[in-house]
């Protein structure tokens, strides 16, 4: 109906556009990673790996990878191992306070990012944990929480319940069945989820920022202190390196789950 | 599957503690600071700071203006684009394709987004020198270190948002009422105008609050493409907390900045129930 609004090509080349717009500014990255000159160009001038070498030889970003790969890591397995069983009871179960419960697993998705951040650090700091490795993890594990859950009760959702039904009458204890029956039949739902909390720590900055420090600082919180003072095609470098990131997992996602089902819930 | 009581409270106590003790509670914190003055008693004097001080009043429209902006532009762009991916795109592969396209911006950091603005939007970027190469203008636009910057960087770092969840509700509307306005005699217009849109609205609803809501609260984003030359609440939040090192008025700002975030969503309840009770008035059947 739109279509004919805009003449019969109207919508399809307004939409082009847009979808060229979504494309653009990512493509500009990359393209000027791979300048030969030292300052930022678009389009690029001349074509060298230089910048991706200077990469790979700045040890103040290359420990700030590290810093965020452990930090995802570590983080993504404990939101999956808090987030796995509280989906399942939440999918399974029926008792009294269940909204409640529900409420609070699901609040951090609605509260601001900085608004969490700012919470772990002046909690942090009463307690004596602020701006350590301790503090920047717990902040990750409550943003990843409602993610994991909302995954897994969506594969739990198109599971049938009369399957591990069956198991039980048939003598497998829970663990058995929970182990045997439920969980490979979830696994693809489950690991896309470990992916989405993974991205989600491995880009985040609100929650990161106040309880980093000079040594501590996950990847993309030195890459935004370092743009506040240099900008140079090192930046592009780094940048292009996330955009690569970024392609991978949503290929793995999409080859899990789909991408479209797991965008649109 | 059989549970039971004890396995719902073993299951479930981990998860709880945990949220209680680094979400809750955290939160809770935050909130009793923001309400004491500086010798740990009950006061207001923070919030009457924020609210009778007109530099906390400007940041606060500052964000507010920019969050509306941002929610009508991505409004614009993103419902052709969801209309055009659930209804014009027939190819199941290119369908994935442009799912793909929408979801990667996602992935990656608001830093890197941002920053790709840099290189566009400055005084030799890649939009002033195609504009003056197309002679629409004739010399450089300032497009970059003020709020032009930032409305273009958050429209760019939010559609996706609206894209999705508009394009979520009209992936699943039903087709065949769109065929019946059309058989009743509804040119595309009135089907457009009287049975799509509608129907998608609550899709555009939540895509408009969630951007919203992330504009309001955005940190990275406005800082980059302000040059420092605007200020934004998340700003003034960062700097109380960063550098002036007073916790108690930062967590002020941020109980306030929290409900600047959620005014669109609770004046848009208060519209619904407003609207429900008018028909129920009327006798008619709310929907």
């Amino acid at each position: 109906m739109l279509h004919r609004l805009f003449g019969h090509f109207g919508l399809t080349l307004y939409s082009w556009l847009i979808i060229l717009y979504l494309v653009f500014p990512l493509a500009v990255l990359i393209a000027a990673s791979f300048t030969a000159s030292d300052f930022l160009a678009f389009p690029p001038k001349g074509f060298s790996l230089k910048w991706y070498a200077r990469l790979a030889g700045n040890e103040g970003f290359i420990e700030a990878a590290w810093i965020s790969i452990k930090l995802a890591t570590i983080a993504t397995l404990l939101a999956l191992a808090l987030g796995v069983p509280a989906a399942l009871i939440l999918a399974r179960q029926r008792f009294r306070g269940k909204s409640v419960v529900s409420a609070l697993f699901i609040s951090p998705l609605l509260l601001p990012a900085i608004v969490i951040g700012v919470s772990i650090l002046q909690y942090a700091h009463l307690l004596g944990f602020a701006r350590t490795f301790w503090a920047l993890l717990v902040g990750h594990v409550v943003i990843m929480v409602p993610y994991v859950i909302r995954t897994t009760m969506a594969s739990l959702g198109g599971l049938p319940m009369n399957i591990e039904e069956a198991a039980q009458d048939l003598g497998a204890n829970r663990f058995e069945t929970f182990f045997l029956i439920t969980l490979p039949q979830i696994k693809p739902g489950v690991i896309a989820g470990g992916l989405f909390a993974f991205i989600i720590s491995w880009i985040n900055v609100e929650v990161s920022i106040f309880n980093s420090t000079a040594e501590l600082v996950p990847i993309p919180v030195k890459l935004f202190n370092y743009i506040q003072y240099n900008i140079d095609p090192l930046v592009a470098a780094i940048s292009a390196v996330t955009v690569y990131v970024a392609f991978g997992v949503v290929f793995l996602i999409d080859a899990l789950v789909g991408i479209d089902k797991a965008a649109t819930g | 599957m059989r549970i039971g009581l004890w396995g719902t409270v073993l299951l479930l106590a981990a998860p709880v503690a945990f949220m209680l003790a680094f979400f809750a509670a955290p939160f809770a914190a935050v909130v009793v600071s923001s309400l004491q003055n500086p010798d740990g008693d009950w006061s207001a004097a923070n919030y009457i700071r924020v609210v009778s001080d007109p530099y906390y009043l400007k940041a606060l429209w500052t964000t507010i203006s920019i969050a509306l902006w941002v929610t009508v532009i991505t409004f614009l762009l993103g419902y052709p684009l969801a209309y055009f991916m659930a209804f014009r795109v027939r190819n199941r592969w290119f369908k994935r394709l442009l799912y793909i396209i929408v979801v990667t911006p996602l992935f990656t950091s608001n830093v890197v987004r941002a920053f790709s603005w840099i290189i566009l939007l400055g005084r030799n970027g890649f939009v002033n020198d195609l504009l003056m190469w197309l002679h629409l203008i004739d010399e450089p636009l300032p497009l970059l270190f003020n709020k032009v910057s930032i409305v273009i960087g958050l429209s760019y770092i939010m559609l996706p948002f609206m894209v999705l969840s508009v394009a979520a509700i009209l992936q699943n509307t039903d087709t065949r009422l769109k065929d019946a306005a059309r058989d009743l005699g509804a040119g595309p217009w009135t089907t457009f105008a009287c049975v799509t849109f509608p129907l998608s609205l609550p899709g555009v609803v939540s895509g408009a609050l969630m951007v919203f809501t992330l504009c309001v609260s955005a940190y990275v984003t406005p800082s980059i493409l302000s040059g420092g030359r605007e200020v934004v609440m998340s700003m003034l939040v960062f700097q109380q907390y960063a550098t002036v090192l007073n916790f108690s008025f930062g967590a002020t700002l941020a109980v306030t900045l929290l409900i600047t975030a959620f005014v669109l969503l609770v004046a848009y309840q208060i519209a619904r129930l407003g609207y429900q009770k008018s028909r129920r008035l009327r006798g008619l059947n709310a929907t």
